[in-house]
Order: structure tokens, then C-alpha cells, then sequence
């Protein structure tokens, strides 16, 4: 028995492969569960009734401080007991995006944060509804020069669907398992998984930081503009 | 002057009308700081107030309340009648929600010290988004009141230009006329030109002076610029520490000052 066998590689590569798409799925609608969970969290976080925002930071720091399997072994074998039976896949995109929820809401909230505070009063000013200052005027300015950092928790989510595999999905990792242990040969398959983990996630970070070079740039450009006018301490 | 006749007519209006914004005893504290003390103080339909005074002397703080950027510690703010932080329920006052504020804060304007454009949006934009949103005016008809206000200001031909794109003068300009399209009853300007560079600071007074001699709109402005206040204004009101020290009309306050400390913030001024 050699060690490496190109025979079977070829063999098991398109299996692999087609689970890539479970992967790519489960990342995808994850991630955009975390995005939109995020925001929420963040948009919450600036509310003026203390308890929903200390709730809320109770609630992630607990879900930061405790390990994403543990959370989702919990939605997965759990749950049932309170009566929400979920699908492996459901149970783990759910995990997931929840756990990384906690994450995302930190990146919008530096991005809210360096959002100058006459904007908020421009929009006061202007008698936009309180909607309206959160989505005409704050928001547009607090996402774009975040989007890189985003993206690098993006491609981190992917890395960590391999998790997935021990909640039942049946994802690259998984796929490659039950290959390995119908013909002994786990090698290939494990050797497989790295390589297309691999040639998904570089060719994403450099894009990644090529946005952010670009995002920088433009920041510094507007920035020279900018100190052409005078700074002075608002007075009262 | 420009500004003569319509100050003559408002200052018969004072006689006749109503104010249309009356502050009773307002004050107001950051901590322990108190910033105002109990300030008494109202401007009448149509009337241009001119707010002078030291820096940290209450004069920003006290239009910023009006704008409800602040909420005052004690007092009571009225705009034609109507407490603006507070409602009546049953004969007593009680802490006003944001649907009231969203009511009255559509008859008061605001024009800022650092411009406050929104960096994301064109010039034309800046000045259609909140008639659109906010008054619910189609788009078609807002563009067109956003020109006719951009021609006003003098900057017709940047509609599609960025705010960043601009000089500091001009983006005072489209504040000014983003403002207007909203068509306040009370227009509030804080210091509008002590961020811009002197050569810049002739161009946006102009446009004030402009719209200040169209009448309608009352006017409340802080600024330092004590000529142009003379120019625009029909009363001056100066503030120190926290209180309003002395009021009447630009030639009782310049050249007949009463307080020892107006005459010293005077002399101070001039030199």
C-alpha cells in the first residue's frame, strides 16, 4: 500500500468537492444571519433603556467567553428537550451566525462610533425619525470602511465550519471522514479538504486586503481635504 | 442699510404679536457645571436675534436646546405656545417623547459651526433627502426647491459635487440651504463662520444677511462677527456666565453699552 495514492485522490476529489457546497452554504447563510444579527446588537447597544443594553452585553460576553462547539452541541442536542427540533444544517448555520453575531456587532460598533456626532445632530436637526438617522445618515457612513474587517471574520467563519461535522452535517470535513473510514485511506481525503479550504480562503484575504488599501487610501485622501478647514472646539 | 426697513417692520410686529418662542426660566448643567441659569428669553415672528458673549458664556448651549440637541435640567421651553420638551397631560407637565420632539422640531432649523453635510450624499441630495423623508414632498418637487435654494446660496452649478469636494465656505452654503428647504419658522445659527478661513468668512455672512433681509423667518444667530450682528440683527442679547446680562436694540447695546461687563467684552472685541 503506498501512502499516497493519485488513483484514489481522483476518486474521492469530486466527492469532496460536491460537499464544498454544503460548506459554501452554510457559511454564506450563516454569515449573513451574523450581519444582520450584528447590526441589530449594535443598533441596540446605543439605546437609552439600560437594561435591554446591559442584557445585551451580558448576553455576548457570554457567548464570546464560551467555544462555539459547546454552543453548538447545545442548539443541536439541546434544544429538542425545549421542543425546537432543528436539522443538523439549520442547528448549525443558527450556531454559527449567532456566535459570530457577538463579533460583527463589535466591527459595526467601532464603525458607528467613528461616525462624528454633528452627523447625529445634522440629522436630528433635519427631523429625521429615529429610523430614519440610523439608516439615511449613520449607517452609510459606518459600514463601508468596516466591510474589510467583515470580510476577515467572513473568511474565519468559513474556517470554522468543520465544526459543523460533529453535529451530523454532512460538509467537507464529514464527506471526507466517511470516505476515509470505507476504504481506510484517510490521507487523501483530509489532505483534499486542506487544499480547497486553502484555495478558497487566500485568494479571499488578499482580496480582503486589497479593499482595505484602497478603503485607507480613500480615507487619507478625504482626510487631506478635510484638514484644509480649520478645526475649532465646538464652544457652548 | 438693507436690513432697515424690514427691522422696522418687525419691530412693529413686536409690538403687536405674540413671541413665537419663549424660554421661562431655563437652565442648565453638564454635571456640576451650570452652563445656564435660569435665563428668561423670547424672539418674536420674524425678528433676528443676535446672540454675543464670551466663549463658554451659555450662547451655543442655549439655541442647542431649542434645536432639542440638549434637553434643558429645569425651566420650560414654549415655540407658539407649545412647551417643546415637555407635554400637558391633565394640567401637569410631563417629560415630552420623541414623537412630540419630532412635532415641534419641524418649525426650528439649524445651521452648525462645522458644516455637518453629509459626506455620503451629493450636494443636491443633501438638500432633498429630509423633504422627502421627513415632509413627504415628492422628488421631483424637492430637487426643485433644493435648486431654487443652491441658486440662492450661489451654488447652482455643485449639485452633483461631494461635500469634500468643497470649500469651507461653500459647504456652509449648502448647510445653509439644506436648512432652508425645510422651511423653518425659526432658523438657528451657531457661529457659522468660526470655522472658516478669514478670506472665506465674507461669503457665507453675505448669504445671511440675504436671507435675514427677506423677513419671514425669525432668526436666532451666535456668532462673533459683532459688525455683521449689528448689520442683521433687530435686538442683541449679550450672555456671560450662564445669564443674559443685557438686551435691546444693535445701537443701545454697541454704542451705549450699560454693564461693566458688556463695555469690557466690548473693548475686548474691538481691539
Amino acid at each position: 500500500m503506498t501512502i499516497w495514492s493519485w488513483d484514489y485522490t481522483f476518486e474521492v476529489f469530486p466527492v469532496i468537492f460536491k460537499a464544498m457546497w454544503i460548506t459554501l452554504s452554510a457559511t454564506i447563510v450563516a454569515f449573513a444571519l451574523a450581519m444582520v444579527l450584528g447590526i441589530i446588537l449594535a443598533v441596540l447597544r446605543r439605546s437609552s433603556f439600560k437594561p435591554l443594553v446591559w442584557t445585551i452585553i451580558g448576553l455576548s460576553e457570554f457567548i464570546r467567553a464560551t467555544p462555539p462547539l459547546v454552543q453548538l452541541f447545545f442548539v443541536f442536542y439541546d434544544l429538542p428537550f425545549f421542543g425546537i427540533s432543528l436539522s443538523p444544517f439549520v442547528a448549525g448555520v443558527i450556531g454559527l451566525g449567532v456566535h459570530y453575531s457577538t463579533y460583527c456587532a463589535e466591527i459595526y460598533r467601532s464603525g458607528i462610533e467613528s461616525v462624528p456626532r454633528g452627523q447625529w445632530e445634522a440629522a436630528t436637526a433635519l427631523n429625521f425619525s429615529r429610523t430614519q438617522r440610523w439608516t439615511k445618515v449613520i449607517l452609510p457612513q459606518a459600514i463601508p470602511p468596516i466591510i474589510p474587517m467583515l470580510g476577515n471574520y467572513l473568511i474565519s467563519m468559513f474556517k470554522d465550519t468543520p465544526l459543523l461535522s460533529a453535529i451530523t452535517v454532512v460538509e467537507m470535513l464529514q464527506t471526507a471522514k466517511i470516505a476515509g473510514s470505507a476504504s481506510f485511506r484517510y490521507l487523501e481525503p483530509f489532505t483534499i479538504v486542506g487544499f480547497l479550504f486553502l484555495v478558497l480562503s487566500y485568494p479571499s484575504a488578499l482580496l480582503i486586503k486589497q479593499l482595505e488599501v484602497h478603503l485607507n487610501r480613500r480615507k487619507k485622501e478625504n482626510k487631506a481635504k478635510k484638514s484644509k478647514v480649520k478645526d475649532v472646539a465646538p464652544s457652548c | 442699510m438693507l436690513t432697515t426697513m424690514s427691522k422696522e417692520i418687525t419691530e412693529k410686529r413686536i409690538q403687536t404679536e405674540k413671541p413665537f418662542v419663549v424660554y421661562k426660566k431655563v437652565s442648565k448643567s453638564f454635571g456640576d457645571l451650570k452652563v445656564l441659569r435660569e435665563i428668561d428669553f423670547s424672539v418674536y415672528p420674524g425678528e433676528k436675534v443676535a446672540i454675543i458673549g464670551p466663549s463658554g458664556s451659555g450662547k451655543t448651549t442655549l439655541i442647542r436646546l431649542l434645536m432639542t440637541l440638549e434637553e434643558p435640567t429645569s425651566g420650560v421651553i414654549e415655540i407658539d405656545g407649545v412647551p417643546l420638551w415637555h407635554k400637558e397631560v391633565k394640567g401637569k407637565l410631563i417629560k415630552a417623547d420623541e414623537k412630540h420632539l419630532h412635532k415641534m422640531r419641524g418649525q426650528i432649523g439649524m445651521v452648525f459651526q462645522q458644516f455637518n453635510l453629509f459626506p455620503h450624499m451629493t450636494v443636491l441630495r443633501n438638500c432633498t433627502e429630509a423633504q422627502v423623508k421627513v415632509l413627504g414632498v415628492n422628488r421631483k418637487d424637492a430637487e426643485d426647491r433644493a435648486k431654487e435654494m443652491l441658486e440662492k446660496v450661489g451654488l447652482g452649478t455643485k449639485l452633483d459635487n461631494y461635500p469634500s469636494q468643497l470649500s469651507g465656505g461653500q459647504q456652509q452654503r449648502v448647510a445653509i440651504a439644506r436648512a432652508l428647504v425645510m422651511r423653518p419658522k425659526v432658523m438657528l445659527f451657531d457661529e457659522p463662520t468660526s470655522a472658516l478661513d478669514p478670506e472665506l468668512v465674507g461669503e457665507v455672512l453675505d448669504v445671511i444677511r440675504e436671507i435675514a433681509a427677506e423677513g419671514d423667518m425669525a432668526m436666532i444667530l451666535v456668532t462673533h462677527e459683532m459688525e455683521f450682528a449689528k448689520d442683521v440683527a433687530d435686538r442683541i442679547v449679550f450672555t456671560d456666565g450662564g445669564k443674559i446680562i443685557e438686551e435691546g436694540s444693535p445701537k443701545e447695546v454697541f454704542e451705549n453699552p450699560k454693564s461693566e461687563r458688556l463695555q469690557s467684552f466690548l473693548r475686548r472685541m474691538r481691539k
